[in-house]
C-alpha cells in the first residue's frame, strides 16, 4: 500500500492569488523575491530575463542583500535546522528578509533549486552539476520556515523552488513549466519563450564580463603589469561571505579577475595552452582530466581550470584563493590547485574556513604579505613565464619591462569584474 | 592557430593516473578492496576467486584509520573518506615495512567504486591518490569500478577486466551478503544459546563463499546474465543457509525496540570503530537492529526514474526502447532479490517501492537532487513511520557530509508534522563516541517504552498469558527456531507481532 502525499506542505503547488487567471496575465502587479545567494551569482541574469519575459516588471523583481551577520540576527534567527557551509546557512537570513523585510510584499519567493550550470568547460568535463548542498539548500532551509507553521503561507507568500538544469539547456522549459505553471499560471510557448529570453540576457552578460576580464589582461600585457585572479566559488562574490578580500587587494593597485568570468577566447586559450596541446597531455585548452580527473562538478571543474589558466598566464602573478568553512566541495582540491599554480612559480595565498564574521585583523597583515611579494616578484614571475610561451600573444605587441623599482600605477581599466545582482 | 616551433617543457602538476596493470601480471597481482561488511566482502572475494584474480579485503576499519587518513589528505574531508583513505594507508605502510615498496607497487592493485557524481564519493580517489603521494608510492595501482556499467571492458592494461561475469558476480555477492546480514541483525537479539548466531553466521558465509568459488563458467555476455538470472545456484545455497539457520533457537518473547538504521551509505552499511560499532551497541540496549541493505542502494542507482536525469546528455536512436528495457530490468532485480528471499523463508526485509520513497519524500526533498542517499534518507524514514516497521530511526550522519546535512536539514519540516517519529540524526566524526551514542540512547529510551507499551497492549487485547505462549511453544517447537516465520501485524515490535500472530492465526485467542 503506498501513503498519499502531502503537497500541501510542500508549499510548491498553491497558485498565487494575485496571478490574474485571465488570457490576459497581466503580471505587472506581481512582486518576486529571489534570495541571492549560491549560484545565482553567476545565473541571476538568467531569472531577470525569464521573468520579465512572462511579464514581471523590473522593480517587482527584488534580490535580498548581499550577506550579513545582521541579516541572520533579524531575519534567519532560529530557523536555521542543520549546522553546516556558511554560504548554506546564511540563506534562512535572505529568505527571512524577503518574507518579513519589505516594505511593498513580495507575493513569490522564487528559490530555484539548481542542479547543473553553464560552464566555460561544457562538454570537454564529465559534467557540470552544482554541489549537492547548493542544489538542495533551499529544500533544507525551506523546513526551518514550515517546521513549525507555513511561513510562506502566513505572509501570503507562494514559495517556488524549480529544479532546474541550466546547464542543461535542452531540459530546461520543461523542468519550469513543469514546477512553475501553477504559480505564475504559464503555458508551455511562453515557458519557452522566457527561457530563450533568460538565456539570451544570461549569455550577453557573461559575454560582457568576459570581455571585461580580457580588456584587464590586455592592459596589463600593455604595461606588463600583473594583475590577481580570485579562485573562488561565484558566491564569494558576496561581501558577506567572501569578505571583500579582493576588494582590500584591489586598492593596492592591482587588477582583480574573477575565476567566473575568466576570457575564454580560443585565441587567448590556444596560446596559454599551447605547449600541453603539442605535447599530447590536453585535448582542449578547456580539457582538466591532467589535474582533475572526477570533474563532475562545475565550480569545482572552474577552480581546477582557473588554476591551470593562472599557472600559464603572464599577467596573473598571484591566485588567492577563498574558501568557505567546512566547504566539502573544496576540500579536496586544496592541494592539487595550490600545487598546479605554485609549479610556475605563480604566487598562492589561501584563505580558509571564511565563516560569517571578518577576521579584519587577520586579513589586514595577510593583504599586507601578498602585496610585498608581488611587488617584490610579480616582474620575475611574468618575465619567466613569457619566456615559455610562444611570441605570438594574441593581446598585442607587448614591452619591454620597465627596470626593476618602477612605480606601480593601477590601470585606468582595471576594474572588479564582479556580477552583483541589485 | 600559427604553426609553433616546439616550446619548452615545463614541469606541470599533474594528476595521479595507474600505471597500466596488464593480464600477464594478473596471476601476482592482488586486489584490494573494501567499503561493506565482512560477509559482502568474503562472499565478493568468492566472485573474484572464481575469475581467478587473485583478491583481499582490506582489514575491518579501525580507529586508527582516522589518524592515518587525516595525515595524508587535506583538512575538512567526510569521516567516510578519511577512514578508508587511512585504512588502505595503514595496510600500505604495512606491507611496506614487511616488503619494501617497488614489492607492494607490484604486488598489489586498489579497486574502489567510484564515477558518482556530485560529493566526495565521486571522488574518494582524489584523496587516495593524495595519500599515495604522502606515502611515497606513485607507482601503487589504484582503479576505479563504475556503478553504473555491468561490462566496463579490459581497461588500462587488460589485467583488470570488468566484464559481465565480474560485475554480476559482485552484485550478487552484495545481494546475497545483505540477505544473510538481514537475518544475522533480526536473530541474534532474540537467541537463547549467547553467540550461537555469530558460529552459524560464520559457517554460512562460508558455505557461500565456496558457492561463488565454484560458479560454473557461462560465457561473458548474455549467456552469463541469463545464468544468473535463471538457474537455482544461488537459491539452493541459501536454502542450505536456511536450513543451517534451523538450528538456531530464538525467544520470540524478547521485547525489543526496533531501530532502523539509515544515513550515509558507507556509515551504515559499515560494521565497526568507523561509526563507533552502533549497531552492536543498540543491541546491547535491548535493541534490534535494521540493517540497511546495499541493495536498495543499488535498486536506487537503477530505477528508471532517478536514471532519466543521468541520461539526459544520451543521444538514444530508441529512447522508449531503452526506457522500457530500464523498466524490465528494474523488475528482474526485485525479482531476484525476492527470489531469494524466498529461499530464505521469506524472514529477509523486502526492498522497499522506490517510487513509494519518492512520493513519500516529494514534499520535502525534491527525487532528483542527487548525492548521498539523496531523498531515500526521508522516504524510508516516513516509510517506517506509516508502515510500522520500526520504532526509531537513528541516522548516521558523518561529520561534514554535504548530501546528508542537507537531508537532515529538511527532516526537521517532516519531524515537525509527524511529532511522534521517534528520529535520531547522529553525527559521526569518528573520535566523539560517547557524544554521539548519549544522544541515541535519549531517543531510544523513548522507543524502549514505546516497544514495551506496544507490546503489553496487544497482550491486554489478546488476553494471552506468557504461560499460556509458552505452553503453545513447547507443543510447536518449531516457534522457537529462527527460521520461524513472524508476519507483520501492524506492530513494529517483534515480541507484540508475534503475539498477535499467536493470538489470531494460531487461534491462541481463542483457547
Ligand atoms: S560548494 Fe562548499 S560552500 Fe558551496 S554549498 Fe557546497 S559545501 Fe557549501
Ligand atoms: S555522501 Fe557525504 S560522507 Fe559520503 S562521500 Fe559524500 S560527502 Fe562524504
Amino acid at each position: 500500500m503506498r501513503f498519499p502525499t502531502l503537497p500541501i506542505w510542500s508549499a510548491k503547488k498553491r497558485s498565487v492569488a494575485s496571478v490574474p487567471k485571465d488570457k490576459n496575465k497581466d503580471r505587472s502587479q506581481v512582486r518576486v523575491g529571489i534570495p541571492k545567494v549560491l549560484n545565482i551569482w553567476t545565473t541571476h541574469q538568467f531569472w531577470v530575463g525569464f521573468l520579465k519575459s512572462i511579464g514581471i516588471e523590473s522593480e517587482n523583481i527584488v534580490f535580498s542583500s548581499d550577506t550579513s551577520e545582521e541579516q541572520g540576527r533579524e531575519f534567519g534567527k532560529g530557523r536555521g535546522t542543520v549546522d553546516c557551509c556558511y554560504p548554506v546557512k546564511a540563506i534562512s537570513g535572505h529568505y527571512g528578509e524577503l518574507v518579513f523585510g519589505q516594505k511593498k510584499k513580495i507575493n513569490i519567493l522564487l528559490s530555484p533549486m539548481i542542479h547543473s550550470l553553464p560552464s566555460v568547460l561544457h562538454g570537454h568535463v564529465v559534467d557540470t552539476v552544482t554541489c549537492t548542498r547548493v542544489m538542495a539548500g533551499p529544500e533544507n532551509i525551506k523546513a526551518g520556515f514550515l517546521k513549525e507553521r507555513d511561513v510562506f503561507g502566513e505572509a501570503g507568500i507562494t514559495y517556488a523552488s524549480p529544479f532546474v538544469s541550466l546547464g542543461d539547456r535542452h531540459m530546461v522549459t520543461e523542468q519550469l513549466h513543469t514546477s512553475l505553471k501553477d504559480v505564475f499560471n504559464l503555458e508551455l510557448e511562453e515557458t519557452e519563450r522566457a527561457v530563450k529570453a533568460g538565456f539570451e540576457a544570461l549569455d550577453s552578460f557573461t559575454e560582457k564580463a568576459r570581455k571585461q576580464s580580457r580588456d584587464i589582461l590586455t592592459w596589463c600585457a600593455k604595461n606588463q603589469k600583473p594583475c590577481i585572479l580570485v579562485l573562488a566559488r561565484p558566491y564569494h562574490m558576496d561581501t558577506g561571505i567572501g569578505h571583500e578580500i579582493e576588494g582590500d587587494l584591489q586598492a593596492h593597485g592591482y587588477p582583480i579577475l574573477w575565476l567566473q568570468y575568466l576570457p575564454g577566447d580560443e585565441d587567448l586559450m590556444n596560446w596559454l595552452f599551447e605547449a600541453d596541446m603539442q605535447m599530447g597531455r590536453i585535448k582542449s585548452p578547456f580539457d582538466i582530466s591532467d589535474v582533475w580527473m572526477s570533474s563532475y562538478s562545475s565550480n569545482t571543474n572552474e577552480i581546477m581550470w582557473g588554476a591551470k589558466v593562472a599557472a600559464r598566464c603572464p599577467w596573473i602573478t598571484c591566485v588567492v584563493r577563498l574558501s568557505s568553512y567546512e566547504c566539502g566541495m573544496d576540500q579536496p582540491t586544496y592541494t592539487p590547485t595550490q600545487k598546479i599554480v605554485e609549479a610556475t612559480g605563480t604566487l598562492f595565498f589561501k584563505f580558509g574556513d571564511l565563516d560569517s564574521t571578518k577576521p579584519a585583523g587577520g586579513i589586514k597583515i595577510r593583504i599586507e604579505t601578498i602585496v610585498h611579494y608581488l611587488a617584490k616578484y610579480s616582474q620575475k614571475i611574468m618575465q619567466q613565464k613569457l619566456e615559455w610561451l610562444s611570441p605570438n600573444c594574441p593581446l598585442g605587441p607587448l614591452p619591454a619591462f620597465a627596470p626593476p623599482d618602477a612605480v606601480q600605477e593601477g590601470p585606468a581599466v582595471a576594474q572588479q569584474v564582479h556580477s552583483s545582482p541589485s | 592557430m600559427a604553426q609553433a616551433a616546439q616550446l619548452p617543457i615545463i614541469t606541470h602538476y599533474t594528476a595521479y593516473k595507474p600505471r597500466p596493470f596488464t593480464r600477464e601480471q594478473r596471476d601476482e597481482t592482488t586486489i584490494l578492496y573494501g567499503g561493506l561488511t565482512w560477509k559482502h566482502e568474503r562472499m565478493m572475494q568468492g566472485a573474484l576467486h572464481n575469475l581467478k584474480y587473485k583478491a583481499e579485503p582490506l582489514p575491518n576499519i579501525a580507529r586508527e584509520d582516522l589518524d592515518a587518513g587525516k595525515e595524508l589528505i587535506d583538512v575538512g574531508a567526510c569521516c567516510p573518506t578519511i577512514f578508508t583513505t587511512g585504512s588502505l594507508v595503514n595496510f600500505l605502510k604495512k606491507e611496506v615495512n614487511e616488503h619494501g615498496k617497488d614489492k607492494v607497487n607490484s604486488k598489489y592493485v586498489f579497486l574502489t567504486a567510484g564515477a558518482c557524481g556530485p560529493c566526495r564519493f565521486g571522488q574518494y580517489h582524489e584523496s587516495y591518490a593524495m595519500a599515495l603521494d604522502g606515502l611515497g608510492l606513485r607507482d601503487f595501482r589504484l582503479f576505479l569500478l563504475a556503478q553504473d556499467e555491468l561490462d566496463q571492458g579490459p581497461g588500462n592494461g587488460g589485467g583488470l577486466d570488468i566484464n559481465m561475469p565480474m560485475s554480476l558476480g559482485i552484485i550478487w555477492s552484495i545481494l546475497c551478503g545483505d540477505l544473510v546480514t538481514d537475518l544475522e541483525y533480526m536473530t541474534r537479539p532474540y537467541e537463547v544459546n549467547p553467540g550461537q548466531t555469530e558460529l552459524v553466521l560464520r559457517e554460512c558465509v562460508e558455505q557461500m563463499y565456496d558457492r561463488f568459488l565454484h560458479r560454473p563458467d557461462k560465457g561473458k555476455k548474455y549467456g552469463t546474465l541469463a545464468w544468473h538470472l535463471m538457474s537455482s545456484y544461488f537459491t539452493r545455497a541459501l536454502r542450505d543457509v536456511r536450513k543451517k539457520w534451523d538450528a538456531i533457537e530464538v525467544d520470540h518473547l524478547r521485547v525489543k525496540a526496533k531501530v532502523k538504521i539509515t544515513g550515509e551509505f558507507w556509515l551504515q552499511t559499515h560494521e565497526g570503530e568507523g561509526n563507533y560499532n552502533i549497531k552492536r551497541w543498540l543491541e546491547s540496549e535491548e535493541s534490534e537492529v535494521i540493517a540497511p541493505p546495499v541493495a536498495v542502494w543499488l535498486h536506487y542507482l537503477m530505477h528508471p526514474t532517478i536514471r532519466k536525469l543521468e541520461h539526459r546528455n544520451a543521444k538514444s536512436k530508441h529512447p522508449k526502447v531503452e526506457n522500457l528495457a530500464l523498466h524490465a530490468l528494474e523488475r528482474i532485480y526485485r525479482g531476484t532479490y525476492n527470489r531469494f528471499r524466498k529461499a530464505l523463508a521469506n524472514l529477509p526485509h523486502e526492498l522497499p517501492d522506490q517510487e513509494e520513497l519518492k512520493s513519500l519524500a516529494e514534499p520535502f526533498y525534491h527525487f532528483e537532487l542527487r548525492g548521498g542517499e539523496g531523498h531515500m534518507l526521508i522516504g524510508k524514514a516516513l516509510h517506517s513511520y506509516h508502515h510500522k516497521t520500526a520504532h526509531m530511526i537513528c541516522e548516521l550522519s558523518p561529520y561534514s557530509c554535504m548530501p546528508n546535512t542537507m537531508s537532515i536539514g529538511s527532516m526537521a519540516n517532516v519531524v515537525g508534522k509527524y511529532p511522534d517519529l521517534l528520529y535520531a540524526p547522529i553525527e559521526v566524526k569518528g573520535d566523539a563516541e560517547v557524544h554521539a551514542l548519549s544522544r541515541c540512547q535519549m531517543i531510544l529510551t523513548e522507543a524502549k517504552k514505546r516497544a514495551q507499551a506496544e507490546f503489553e497492549g496487544v497482550m491486554d487485547k489478546t488476553g494471552l498469558t506468557e504461560k499460556a505462549i509458552r505452553a503453545y511453544e513447547d507443543k510447536h517447537p518449531e516457534t522457537r527456531k529462527a527460521t520461524y516465520y513472524v508476519p507483520h501485524r501492524a506492530y513494529a515490535g517483534g515480541a507484540a507481532n508475534y503475539v498477535a500472530h499467536l493470538a489470531y492465526d494460531k487461534g491462541l485467542a481463542r483457547a
